[in-house]
C-alpha cells in the first residue's frame, strides 16, 4: 500500500488519490474527451450526473495509476513516478486524447517551474556571491558587480532575459538562444533601445542643449566644450546600452580653442596696454572689445597662428589711438600670453575630460560611460593644440598615474595627413605611438583602407571612418545611399553565430555551408524581428538619442512619433566567433597553420557578407558582417559544446573559442604575416573589426618596432588595430611599465612592505609618486 | 601601530596588471570572466 509520496523538494506528504484524480479531471476537461457522455447524461435530465461521471471515471483512472506503482512495488512513489503511471493508465483506458493533454499540462508545469526556479537561483546567486567567485558577476567587466547598483542592474538584466526568452521571443529564435546555437547580445534590453551612435558634437553644441535635467548653454570655453562633450556622452549612455563614441573630437574641440583663444587675446592685448600706457582698464578694455566684435562681423578674429588681415586691420585701427610701436608690442605680447593660456587651458580641459569619463556614472551608477573618440586627420592648427594635450595627459595618466580606462580613443591615420615624415600631422602619430606604447591606448583606424577610403570626401570630416572603440563600424548605407556617413548612426542590434558548433555538427564542408545558411536566415529573421519591436518605440522613449537631435534625422521628429524610419539608418549586424575552431574541425588545420585553412575562412566569412548584402537588398535596411567583440560569449559557446560534444582538440579543448576571425592567440606566429593574414577579414566585416598584435617587453623603448607596426597595418589594409603590451602599476610607488615578480623602482615583491625611508628617498627622484597613508 | 608597521608599507598590496580584454579596456585581470582569463593567459608574444 502506499501511504507517502515524496515531493521534489524531498519532502514526504501523505498520499491522497483525490489529488491525482483532480489532474485527471483536469485532462479530461482539457481534452473533452468524455464531452459526449457528459451531454448524453446531462439530456437525461440527471443533472447530478456530469460531475459524477468524470470523478467516477478519473478515480478510476487514479486506482489504475496507483495499480501500477503498486505492481512496480514503489511504496514511497516521487511525483515524475506518479504522473509516468497516470500517463500509461490513461493510455491503457483509451483516452488517447487525454493522455495527450495530460502529457501537455505536465510539461507546461514543469516549465512554469523551471522558470521560476532558474530565475530564482539566478538572482540567489547574485545575491550572495562575490564577483571574485562568480562568473555572472564578471560577465561584463565594466559593471562592478559588488555594488549595490552593480547587483540590481544585474537583478534587473538577468529578470528582463528571462521574460524575453519566455514571452517574447519567437520560440524558435529563443531555443536557438538558449541552446547556444546563436547568441542575442544585449538581450536585457531587447525591448527598449539600440546599441550604440557616433554623436556629433558640433551639432549637438550650437544653442545648447538640454540633458533631461536642465538646459546647457552653447560652450564658450574650451573647458566647458570639453565638460559638455563628457556630459553628452554621459546622457546619450542612459538612452542606449553600448558604446558612445564622437567622430569628430579634433574638429568640434578645435572651435572651444578658437573661443578661448580669442578671449585670451583680448584680455592680454588689454593688459600690454595698461602696462605700456599707464592708462585705467576701465579707459582702455570697453574700446577694444568693440573693435574686436566689429572685426569680428567683418570676418576678421584673431588666430592661434596669428593672421595676417586680423593682426594688421587691428594694428591699424589701435594705431589711431595708441603709439603704433607700443600697438605693435602689445600684439606679440597678446600673441604669446594667449598661445600659453590657450595651451595651458586646453591641457586642463583634456585632463578633466579624461577624469570625467573615468569618474562620471551612468546606467544607475554602476558603470562609467563607453565612451570612445575618433581623431586624427583635421590639421587646423586649433585641432592639433587639443589631439597634442589629449595625448600628452593620457600619457600621464589619472591622478596616482593609472592608466585611463576611458575613453576608448582612435587615432585616424591617413596617408598626405599624418603617416609620414613631412605630412601635416606625422607629429602627432608619433606622439600617438609613444602615448600607445605606454597606455595601451590610442588604437589606430585606417582611412585608407579600400573599404574605408570609398566613402572618404575630402573636406566632408562625415566621411571620415569612425569606429566605436569595441570594434563597431557604421559607414555605408543601403537604405539612404546619399547618407553614407557616420554620423548621428550606429548599430541597431546584433546577434552572433556560433561558427565552431556548425563545423562540429555537419563535420564536411558542403553540409557546413548548409547548415551556416539556415542559421544566417534564423538569425536575419530574429534581428527581423527586434527591429519591429524597436520600430514601435517612440522619441520620448529616448529624450537625448531622438530628444536632442542626436540620432540622424531625429530633430525632424515630435515626441510622440515612432522612431521606426530614422533607425532604419542604423545597421542590422550578424556576428561570428571562432573561425580558427570552425576550421580546425573542418581541415585539421587553422588559417595561421595552412593556406588552404585561409582560403576556406576567406570563403565562408565572404559568403556570410554575401548573405548580409543580399539581406540589405531584399529589405531595404542595412544588414552587415561583424567580427564579434566577444567578451562573454568567448566562453559561452564553448561551455555548452564542451558538454554537447566534448573535448575536441584544437575546438573544444580551451576554455574560450578564439574572438572572431583571429588567429589563434597561443599560436607563434610574426607580427606582420599575423596581420596580413587578418587583413582580408577587415574587409569583409563591414560591421567592425580588431586586429591585435601582443609585443614583448616594454614597447616605449622600442618606438620604432611600434610605429613599423601600425604602418604595416596601413600597407596591408588592416581597418581597426592595436598592440597590446603588459601594462602593469605598482600602487606603492607608482611605478608604470612592465613588472615581473619585483618592481624595478622600488625593488619590493607582490603584496610586500618597502621602508618608509626607501620611499621618501624615491619620491625625491620621482616626485609624482602616489600618497601613502597621508605622506606626499 | 607597532614600530615595524610605522616605518613599513605595502604589506599586502598587489601589483595591478592591466590587459586589452577586446577593442576596450577594463581595469586590471581580475575583473576578467574566466574564460577572457583563460586567453589571456594563453597569448603568445609576436615576433617583430
Amino acid at each position: 500500500m502506499i501511504f507517502t509520496v515524496k515531493k521534489r523538494d524531498g519532502r514526504e506528504m501523505p498520499f491522497n488519490i483525490e489529488k491525482i484524480a483532480d489532474a485527471v479531471i483536469k485532462a479530461f476537461r482539457a481534452s473533452g474527451e468524455l464531452d459526449e457522455q457528459i451531454k448524453a447524461a446531462q439530456a437525461q435530465m440527471n443533472l447530478l450526473g456530469n460531475d459524477d461521471l468524470l470523478t467516477n471515471a478519473a478515480l478510476k483512472v487514479a486506482a489504475e495509476a496507483v495499480g501500477h506503482l503498486e505492481a512496480e512495488n514503489k511504496t514511497k512513489p516521487d511525483i515524475e513516478e506518479i504522473q509516468d503511471a497516470v500517463e500509461k493508465a490513461l493510455t491503457e483506458g483509451g483516452y488517447a486524447d487525454t493522455a495527450k493533454s495530460y502529457i501537455l499540462y505536465r510539461a507546461e508545469r514543469t516549465r512554469v517551474r523551471e522558470v521560476n526556479t532558474r530565475l530564482m537561483q539566478t538572482l540567489h546567486d547574485i545575491t550572495f556571491s562575490s564577483a571574485k567567485e562568480s562568473d555572472l558577476k564578471r560577465e561584463n567587466a565594466n559593471i562592478d558587480g559588488d555594488t549595490a547598483m552593480g547587483t540590481m542592474l544585474k537583478y534587473g538584466s538577468e529578470s528582463a532575459k528571462h521574460f524575453y526568452t519566455m514571452m517574447m521571443l519567437k520560440p524558435e529564435h529563443s531555443r536557438a538562444h538558449m541552446d547556444g546555437d546563436i547568441h542575442i547580445h544585449d538581450l536585457d534590453f531587447y525591448s527598449l533601445t539600440m546599441t550604440c551612435c557616433q554623436i556629433d558634437l558640433i551639432k549637438l553644441f550650437k544653442n545648447g542643449f538640454n540633458t533631461g535635467h536642465g538646459h546647457l548653454r552653447e560652450p564658450k570655453d574650451i573647458r566647458s566644450y570639453a565638460a559638455l562633450a563628457a556630459i553628452a556622452i554621459q546622457s546619450n549612455q542612459n538612452d542606449q546600452h553600448g558604446g558612445q563614441s564622437v567622430p569628430n573630437f579634433d574638429y568640434a574641440m578645435a572651435d572651444g580653442v578658437r573661443i578661448t583663444y580669442r578671449k585670451a587675446y583680448l584680455s592680454n592685448i588689454v593688459k600690454a596696454l595698461i602696462l605700456y600706457t599707464g592708462k585705467e582698464e576701465e579707459e582702455i578694455q570697453p574700446g577694444i572689445k568693440k573693435l574686436h566684435s566689429e572685426m569680428a562681423e567683418m570676418g576678421m578674429v584673431a588666430t592661434l597662428v596669428p593672421n595676417e588681415k586680423f593682426v594688421e586691420t587691428e594694428a591699424h585701427e589701435l594705431a589711431k589711438i595708441y603709439d603704433a610701436d607700443i600697438v605693435k608690442k602689445s600684439q606679440k605680447f597678446a600673441e604669446k600670453m594667449a598661445f600659453e593660456e590657450t595651451d595651458k587651458a586646453t591641457f586642463q580641459a583634456m585632463e578633466a575630460f579624461v577624469h570625467n569619463l573615468n569618474s562620471m556614472h551612468s546606467r544607475a551608477g554602476a558603470q562609467t560611460p563607453f565612451s570612445s573618440i575618433n581623431y586624427g586627420m583635421c590639421t587646423e592648427p586649433e585641432a592639433r593644440m587639443v589631439m597634442k594635450n589629449l595625448l600628452l595627459t593620457t600619457e600621464e595618466g589619472l591622478g596616482g598615474g593609472e592608466t585611463a580606462i576611458f575613453p576608448i580613443q582612435i587615432f585616424r591615420v591617413k596617408d598626405g595627413i599624418n603617416l609620414n615624415p613631412g605630412e601635416p600631422n606625422y607629429d602627432l602619430f608619433k606622439l600617438a605611438c609613444r602615448v600607445s606604447a605606454k597606455r595601451l591606448f590610442p588604437n589606430f583606424s585606417f582611412q585608407d583602407a579600400p573599404y574605408n577610403l570609398q566613402y572618404y570626401k575630402p573636406g566632408h570630416p562625415e566621411t571620415e571612418i569612425s569606429y566605436m572603440g569595441c570594434r563597431t563600424r557604421v559607414i555605408g548605407n543601403h537604405y539612404d545611399p546619399s547618407r553614407e556617413i557616420s554620423y548621428g548612426r550606429g548599430n541597431l542590434s546584433f546577434t552572433s553565430i556560433n561558427l565552431p558548433r556548425i563545423a562540429i555538427k555537419m563535420k564536411s564542408v558542403d553540409l557546413f555551408f548548409k547548415e551556416l545558411d539556415r542559421m544566417l536566415q534564423l538569425v536575419s529573421d530574429q534581428l527581423m524581428e527586434r527591429f519591429a519591436v524597436q520600430s514601435r518605440r517612440k522619441v520620448k522613449n529616448f529624450p537625448f538619442l531622438m530628444g536632442q537631435g542626436v540620432w540622424i534625422d531625429s530633430d525632424k521628429l515630435g515626441w510622440e512619433d515612432t522612431v521606426g524610419e530614422v533607425i532604419k539608418h542604423g545597421t542590422l549586424s550578424i556576428g561570428f566567433i571562432g573561425l580558427a575552431e570552425t576550421l580546425v574541425m573542418l581541415t585539421g588545420k587553422h588559417h595561421g597553420e595552412s593556406e588552404a585553412s585561409q582560403e576556406l575562412g576567406l570563403k565562408i566569412i565572404g559568403h556570410m557578407r554575401e548573405f548580409c548584402d543580399k539581406e540589405s537588398e531584399r529589405l531595404g535596411l542595412n544588414f552587415s558582417l561583424l567580427a564579434t567583440p566577444a567578451e562573454g560569449l568567448s566562453g559561452r559557446f564553448v561551455r555548452m559544446d564542451k558538454k554537447k560534444f566534448g573535448i575536441i582538440p584544437g575546438v573544444t579543448d580551451r576554455d574560450y573559442y578564439t574572438n572572431s576571425f583571429h588567429v589563434p592567440v597561443y599560436y607563434r606566429i610574426s607580427a606582420f604575416k599575423k596581420l596580413s593574414l587578418e587583413a582580408p577579414y577587415h574587409a569583409l566585416t563591414n560591421a567592425g573589426h580588431i586586429s591585435y598584435i601582443e609585443l614583448d617587453g616594454d614597447p616605449t623603448q622600442n618606438l620604432d618596432a611600434f610605429e613599423k607596426i601600425v604602418k604595416h597595418m596601413a600597407k596591408v589594409g588592416i581597418g581597426y588595430g592595436s598592440i597590446n603590451h603588459p601594462v602593469d602599476r605598482d600602487p606603492v610607488c607608482g611605478f608604470v611599465g612592465v613588472i615581473g615578480d619585483v618592481c624595478p623602482r622600488c625593488g619590493r615583491s607582490e603584496g610586500h612592505a618597502i621602508s618608509c625611508e626607501k620611499l621618501a628617498e624615491l619620491r625625491k627622484k620621482f616626485p609624482g609618486m602616489p600618497a601613502f597613508r597621508g605622506i606626499r | 601601530m607597532s614600530e615595524k608597521e610605522m616605518s613599513q608599507y605595502g604589506e599586502g598590496i598587489g601589483f595591478e596588471r592591466i590587459r586589452r580584454i577586446t577593442g576596450y579596456l577594463v581595469g586590471t585581470v581580475d575583473r576578467f570572466n574566466n574564460a577572457k582569463r583563460a586567453e589571456v593567459n594563453d597569448r603568445v608574444k609576436h615576433g617583430v
